[in-house]
């Protein structure tokens, strides 16, 4: 255990060690993570390695081919959010059925628009309550990096510093062709088509062990 | 039986953007309603006191983004009338033509929405997107952008419109006639359409008055006030049309008066390119913008597709020293709490939808 875990295992709720709460939650979950095995069952071993196999298949088809994205809008790119649910784009051909209302229905959040100070508990409360596997996109300047509204006092800059986010659209708005695009990307992400880093992108300040906490 | 408290949004499928709603219901009916803005707000009035003239119109577009030209034309508008800049007279008929496509796409768009809220589901809804798509494609043609188009520069246009806008124009203009006019046929024979809108949601003439609500809301409460007739810009005192009002001061008169709307612009684009003279039509360059020729407060008007906005402007030399936004939609969400009264919980999305907000410009 290292020196800082130590003095938080003192006296975990003094001034700046208090504010650290969180840091020794992420150093635990590393330690039990580090000690925890796979149990094997005795009896049965091959045989359900063989259907897990053969259901992993089954179950990766069909998330890839049938994401329903969350009714989610914020700003302006929620209208061309509409424009995409709409008949000139037909994204149901490829699977992204209705737009849902309730995120226990959900495997997509696409977070379009500018996010306020407000804003954020509701986001991310509305991630919590989607079901695993749960997919972001960050649709739009605004929602990647914050855009034109960098220097406003009550505008985050990128939804990455609140919730891990999948694929990156820009444009501001970026037309309903590349929300196509991005979420063909997040299919092939699904179906593990696209090889090389799979943990989702979090900012600098929350990289880490937050990453792979959620 | 007690009044109970029921909290909406601020994530609602239909609450067209992020508002909160607090609402107190007796049984089933309203006795309450208080409405929780500010979860777009972004401080616009402040960030456009840092930047020069010219860069600021971007954030104006993005004031309201469904009609996103008009308030690109308010603020320059206001820019020229600190400036003392007379806009060259094809520029005039220009952006004439342009704002009325823009009030015809935001008009497509909230009958779509308006629609989606009462349960007509996905049709009306698709329709209107398909006629809409065809006005933002024009509108691309001409501008370059889909959606945000900073076209307007002080004294003109940012480039000349292009040789072939006015035949493409007024063959959209006959295919919006056909297809606008199918809406009707089907709304009106349709009874779950009727029922949700008539005499629900009812702003008296009076109220509407005293409310300071503009724009389409208060022309279906009867007060015959339209910025384009009562202080004409631009070239619309040359220009026949109608201010469409309509007694019926409920839900469906708001439906009504919008959906006439689309053919009055549909009559003011045919005349505008029938007047519409040859000539230059390129605004000053964005760098070539002096200090201002009227050093006092500015206030500028116009006739938004919501309704009437204003900018409240002091000049400085390079940049505003102080700038004030009048947006409609946050005047007419104030009105909602008196609408409400007594209505159903059911209709209370019937009612809020037919205020046609967006909340870019009530939060700012």
């Amino acid at each position: 255990m290292s020196e800082q875990a130590k003095a938080i295992d003192e006296n975990p709720f003094s001034g700046e060690q208090f504010m650290n709460a969180e840091k020794k939650m992420n150093l635990l979950v590393e330690q039990s993570l580090k000690n925890y095995k796979q149990p094997q069952p005795a009896v049965f071993t091959k045989l359900s390695e063989v259907t897990k196999g053969m259901a992993s298949g089954i179950i990766k088809w069909g998330r890839t081919n049938s994401m329903w994205p969350l009714q989610f809008g914020l700003a302006c790119c929620a209208i061309e959010l509409m424009d995409f649910g709409a008949s000139r784009i037909d994204a149901e051909r490829k699977g992204y059925l209705l737009f849902r209302a309730t995120p226990r229905q959900c495997d997509v959040m696409l977070v379009a628009g500018w996010v306020t100070k407000s804003m954020i508990p509701r986001i991310k409360r509305l991630y919590e309550q989607m079901a695993s596997p749960r997919y972001v996109i960050a649709y739009g300047e605004c929602a990647t990096c914050g855009g034109p509204w960098w220097e406003s006092y009550n505008i985050i800059k990128g939804v990455d510093q609140v919730i891990p986010v999948d694929v990156y659209v820009a444009g501001c708005p970026p037309r309903p062709e590349n929300l196509f695009a991005a979420l063909m990307k997040l299919q092939d992400k699904v179906s593990g088509k696209i090889a090389g880093n799979t943990e989702r992108n979090l900012s600098e300040t929350n990289r880490g062990a937050e990453g792979k906490r959620l | 039986m007690a009044v109970m408290r029921i909290n909406v949004g601020p994530i609602h499928p239909s609450t067209h953007g992020v508002l909160r709603l607090v609402v107190d219901v007796d049984g089933d009916t309203i006795v309450n309603v208080e409405p929780h803005i500010g979860f777009l707000h972004r401080g616009v009035e402040k960030l456009c006191e840092t930047r020069m003239y010219m860069q600021n119109p971007s954030y104006f577009e993005k004031l309201d983004y469904i009609s996103p030209m008009s308030w690109d034309d308010l603020y320059v508008a206001a820019v020229e009338e600190a400036m003392g800049v007379q806009v060259k007279e094809p520029a005039q008929y220009a952006r004439v033509v342009l704002l009325e496509f823009q009030r015809i796409a935001n008009h497509l768009l909230w009958i779509g929405t308006l629609c989606n809220d009462i349960g007509q589901m996905f049709t009306v809804f698709m329709w209107c997107f398909r006629e809409r798509a065809k006005v933002l494609k024009l509108l691309e043609n001409a501008t370059g952008g889909r959606m945000f188009y900073n076209y307007m520069r002080v004294g003109g246009l940012q480039r000349p419109l292009p040789p072939y806008f006015k035949e493409m124009a007024l063959e959209l203009t006959s295919y919006l006639k056909v297809k606008v006019s199918e809406y009707k046929d089907v709304l009106d024979a349709n009874g779950v359409f009727m029922e949700r809108l008539e005499g629900v949601g009812v702003l008296s003439r009076k109220d509407a008055i005293n409310y300071g609500v503009t724009g389409p809301v208060l022309r279906a409460s009867g007060v015959d006030e339209d910025v384009r007739k009562s202080h004409p810009y631009y070239i619309y005192d040359k220009l026949d049309f109608n201010v469409v009002t309509r007694s019926g001061e409920d839900s469906y008169s708001r439906y009504r008066v919008r959906y006439e709307e689309i053919f009055q612009s549909i009559r003011i684009i045919e005349q505008a390119l029938d007047l519409m003279p040859e000539g230059d039509m390129v605004g000053q360059p964005v760098k070539l913008i002096g200090p201002p020729a009227k050093p006092d407060t500015v206030i500028t008007r116009r006739e938004l597709p919501k309704g009437e906005g204003l900018i409240y402007m002091v000049p400085d030399k390079q940049k505003p020293f102080r700038l004030s936004i009048r947006a409609p939609g946050f005047v007419n969400l104030a009105a909602l709490p008196k609408m409400c009264e007594g209505a159903k919980f059911a209709d209370l999305f019937a009612i809020l939808g037919s205020l046609d907000i967006v909340f870019g410009e009530t939060d700012r």
